[in-house]
């Protein structure tokens, strides 16, 4: 009978790609390129977490005398667990977007608008693209749609 | 938007003119140029009337719950044509600058 039980590396394997889980989402505030990836990168990182912690706790609970890990390692599945759900609620939170059938698509015509700027002044779509960009008439204007900070 | 400014000048050699829309009002995105100084327009819809006409209200999208633009991309020529557009699947990730540039160039 072994003296020196193994370290139930599968456990904290788990737990380490839990954190990297969560912390690659600190990804989105650099502008690497290819980032439309990252998201499933995220949710493939959990899900291997959660694996690996399933066959750490199998192994603990099945075979005590070779794997540690009953305790603390079910204390770092909790963790994890509750740290998992919170990085795929994010993932499903951030895509709840609406599907906007109606908008406008390459070859449609854009919707002509005027709106306000931020110095009062009445800006409208035929303007922006008409008023030259310095001495040559624009070819084009990038409407950019955001969230705004309220 | 960061990416925009940084890369405004080879939009603008490139004959694109960027703006910026949102529910935002003019103060509250003349503070925000403020803090960023950011160039190019940004347009003020509160009330949501052209976000609604380009169907890209996104309903209790804001942090109140409150009714906001979902973010997306057009690319409009001088006939008024929409020549490129993004619809971000992922509020975390935009279209890149390098992309939209690209997308401009390719307008004759």
């Amino acid at each position: 009978m072994p003296d020196i039980q193994r370290r139930n590396t599968a456990l904290w394997a788990g737990f380490v790609l839990t954190i990297t889980a969560l912390l690659s989402q600190g990804l989105y505030f650099t502008r690497i390129p290819g980032q439309h990836i990252f998201p499933w990168i995220n949710l493939a990182l959990a899900a291997v977490a959660v694996i690996l912690l399933g066959m750490g706790l199998v192994r603990a609970f099945r075979q005590p005398q070779i794997y540690r890990g009953k305790v603390s390692g079910s204390i770092a599945t909790v963790v994890s667990l509750a740290v998992l759900a919170f990085t795929v609620s994010l993932f499903v939170g951030v895509r709840a977007m609406p599907a906007s059938p109606g908008a406008p698509r390459i070859g449609q015509k854009a919707p002509d608008f005027t709106l306000t700027d931020s110095n009062g002044q009445q800006v409208s779509l035929a303007q922006l693209l008409s008023t030259p960009i310095g001495t040559s008439k624009p070819k084009a204007a990038l409407l950019v749609f955001y969230r705004g900070y309220w | 938007m960061r990416g925009i400014q940084k890369q405004l000048s080879e939009f603008e050699a490139a004959g694109v003119r960027p703006v910026a829309i949102s529910v935002d009002t003019p103060e509250e995105s003349h503070k925000l140029i403020q803090k960023t100084g950011y160039t190019f327009p940004l347009l003020s819809d509160p009330h949501l009337d052209v976000t609604r006409r380009y169907d890209l209200v996104h309903h209790g999208g804001g942090p109140a719950g409150n009714d906001i633009d979902r973010p997306a991309e057009f690319l409009v020529d001088s006939s008024g044509t929409v020549r490129w557009v993004n619809f971000t699947e992922d509020i975390r990730v935009r279209a890149r600058a390098d992309e939209m540039l690209a997308a401009a160039r390719d307008i004759h």
